[in-house]
């Protein structure tokens, strides 16, 4: 009798620390079905999505015949962004992959369990110092059961500038990372584009002083491109802008606000649209129309203009 | 005297020439991007169907947003379905919608831009209704460079015209048989969200996925179980502001292939209110009384 009193004792207890240590585990973690990542409970057969379909068990000599696994449908993407920066991969706007790049700024990230059709792949990094490239897209038509390789990329250089006013005459320097060796195309447009060329050294880091004796008066913008041997050639990336006048102003290291960014947590993506969204075509509230003004176009409504400048900022 | 006449005629012929050519000389080839609409077949027999690709040339333009409205003869075509599957466009603040029967409104963006010849807006399905001729055309619409400031571009937007008669050969989109789509939506991750200036600062859900094969249908929010669903839009309002339960959000395409996700509770109970837990608690200790009486029966019917 003792034994059965032990034993339900046993059960309960197993019972009720499995549901108590259930609901501390969804406390302490977010796992999704759904999210692409197999971890922690999650199976083949519980979530096929995340963990790919379970194999064939082997052996038992039923006489069944052996399925071989339809082929995967994948893509591969590979290329340079900068030594050792985080690359993102999104899959039509929303993150499907992050990876490190090497010391040598080579990256390789595949993406798989994808339907047959057309996506938009898009690609971007960030430097050492936190700075994002901008999006590098590509259209890409998937088709089942093949493996798709996406090669060469080469993800523009980060750009910046010490200053955010320069007495002309003086120096302004425009710097930032690519790849280690690569040549770098730096575009500073006047009346007259003016060029500049300098070459990254092993960290992937360039700088240039520009003396702005050549340059007039005004709001100037610029931006770099990069190039290894003549064979692999970026984009330019980020324009920048930065005033010559008749003071000298450093530009500040706070966070700037970042334009499209409505909920203030550093990224623009479907949260930031939907509140957009919200707004669309609509009045907008006196607390909005701040935040439109500081973060949108600022012409006191939400139209197709501000989804634009959404999309050009856009983090996933 | 008519010399001089002839005279003043050769030197105005000159200056009209000599202007045209400097004008040809001066003139820069204008790139315009382009709403085309694109279909097997311009003639359809009455009946038939008639499918309509809403298509996007940039013109090496780098391209993030597209709006415009769709106008087209609904005496002569019956509107039968509007399809995103497969568009550049990822995310729509206005979903090509038909509006006093025979308008599409539609706005879209596509994060990172776009820059090719061939960009599927999205397709119409029309079913041709009686015989007639009529065109299809695009009114109010607006093409933006993703430069960030939204610069809008030039756009062309041709007309598409079409007949349709007892003799037209049969159109391809008829012969077609369309590809069953077994797919279920692609992943996606639904994010709980607050902002103060929306639903008064409560939570909402947002969401969106595609699907390749034939496009999404709806969306179902269920909060606690599988069983309560509704039908929703992102952002959704959250009913259960609380976070304390579980949130599957549901999207089916429309061959009726479903993608479940599920949101685990982001403010789980105690276990001690958790219903589940006290219920067990109750069984053990009815069961565990139940043996401690039996015993303490057992031993009082020894004792005696």
């Amino acid at each position: 009798m003792k034994s059965i009193i032990v034993t339900v004792f046993l059960i309960l207890l197993a019972l009720l620390s499995g549901s108590v240590y259930a609901s501390i585990q969804e406390a302490s973690t977010s796992l999704i079905c759904g999210d692409g990542i197999c971890s922690g409970s999650e199976t083949c057969s519980t979530c096929p999505a995340d963990c790919g379909t379970c194999p064939p068990s082997g052996g038992g000599g039923g006489g069944e015949a052996y399925i071989p696994p339809a082929p995967e449908t994948k893509v591969i993407f590979s290329g340079r962004a900068y030594p050792k920066s985080t690359v993102t991969l999104l899959k039509d706007a929303q993150i499907a992959a992050t990876t490190i790049a090497g010391v040598d700024a080579n990256f390789q990230m595949s993406i798989s369990g994808l339907s047959a059709g057309n996506y938009i792949f898009a690609l971007y990094s960030e430097d050492k110092d936190g700075r994002r490239s901008s999006l590098l897209t590509f259209p890409v038509s998937v088709t089942a059961g093949a493996t798709t390789n996406v090669s060469g990329i080469f993800i523009a250089p980060t750009i910046d500038v010490d200053k955010s006013e320069v007495k002309r005459g003086d120096n302004i320097a425009i710097f930032g990372q690519s790849a280690p060796q690569a040549d770098i195309v730096i575009s500073v447009s006047s009346e007259e584009e003016y060029f500049a060329k300098t070459i990254s050294d092993r960290d992937g880091i360039y700088l240039h002083n520009v003396d702005t004796t050549i340059l007039d008066y005004g709001v100037h913008y610029t931006k770099s491109k990069a190039s290894i041997g003549n064979l692999l050639i970026s984009s330019y990336g980020q324009v920048i802008s930065f005033k010559v006048g008749t003071i000298t102003v450093l530009k500040e290291i706070k966070p700037e606000i970042s334009k499209g960014d409505l909920n203030n947590d550093n990224r623009v993506n479907l949260v930031d649209f939907s509140i957009a969204a919200f707004w669309y075509k609509r009045t907008i509230s006196a607390e909005f129309k701040l935040k439109e003004a500081e973060r949108l176009n600022g012409d006191g409504k939400v139209d197709l203009v501000d989804f634009s400048i959404m999309a050009y900022y856009w983090t996933g | 005297m008519q010399k001089s006449k002839l005279q003043f005629k050769i030197k105005n012929y000159f200056f009209a020439v000599s202007v045209i050519f400097a004008l040809l000389l001066i003139a820069v080839p204008v790139f315009a991007a382009e709403i085309y609409f694109k279909t097997d077949s311009t003639t359809v027999r009455p009946g038939d169907p008639l499918e309509v690709l809403v298509s996007l040339n940039t013109e090496k333009e780098d391209i993030n947003a597209v709006e415009g409205t769709v106008l087209f003869p609904d005496d002569i075509l019956k509107l039968e379905n509007i399809n995103e599957a497969n568009s550049i466009l990822t995310f729509w603040p206005e979903k090509p919608r038909v509006y006093d029967g025979n308008k599409i409104k539609f706005a879209g963006i596509t994060p990172g831009g776009y820059q090719e010849k061939t960009g599927l807006l999205f397709s119409i399905t029309f079913q041709a209704k009686k015989e007639g001729a009529g065109i299809i055309e695009i009114k109010d619409s607006r093409v933006l460079l993703n430069d960030g400031q939204g610069t809008p571009t030039d756009v062309k937007t041709p007309n598409f015209q079409f007949s349709i008669f007892k003799e037209a050969p049969i159109s391809k989109s008829q012969i077609l048989v369309s590809k069953e789509d077994k797919d279920q939506p692609e992943e996606f991750k639904p994010e709980i969200a607050q902002s103060p200036e929306m639903f008064e600062g409560k939570y909402f859900l947002v969401f969106a996925t595609q699907d390749k094969g034939s496009g999404i249908d709806h969306y179902e929010v269920c909060e606690g179980s599988k069983k309560k669903c509704v039908i929703a839009e992102s952002p959704y309002l959250l009913q259960n502001q609380e976070l304390n339960q579980e949130i599957f959000v549901k999207a089916v395409d429309k061959s009726g292939n479903e993608r479940v996700v599920t949101i685990p509770a982001q403010k789980p109970l105690p276990w001690y209110k958790n219903y589940f837990v006290i219920a067990i608690l109750i069984i053990g200790l009815i069961i565990a009384g139940a043996i401690l009486r039996k015993i303490l029966w057992q031993r009082f019917i020894k004792s005696r």
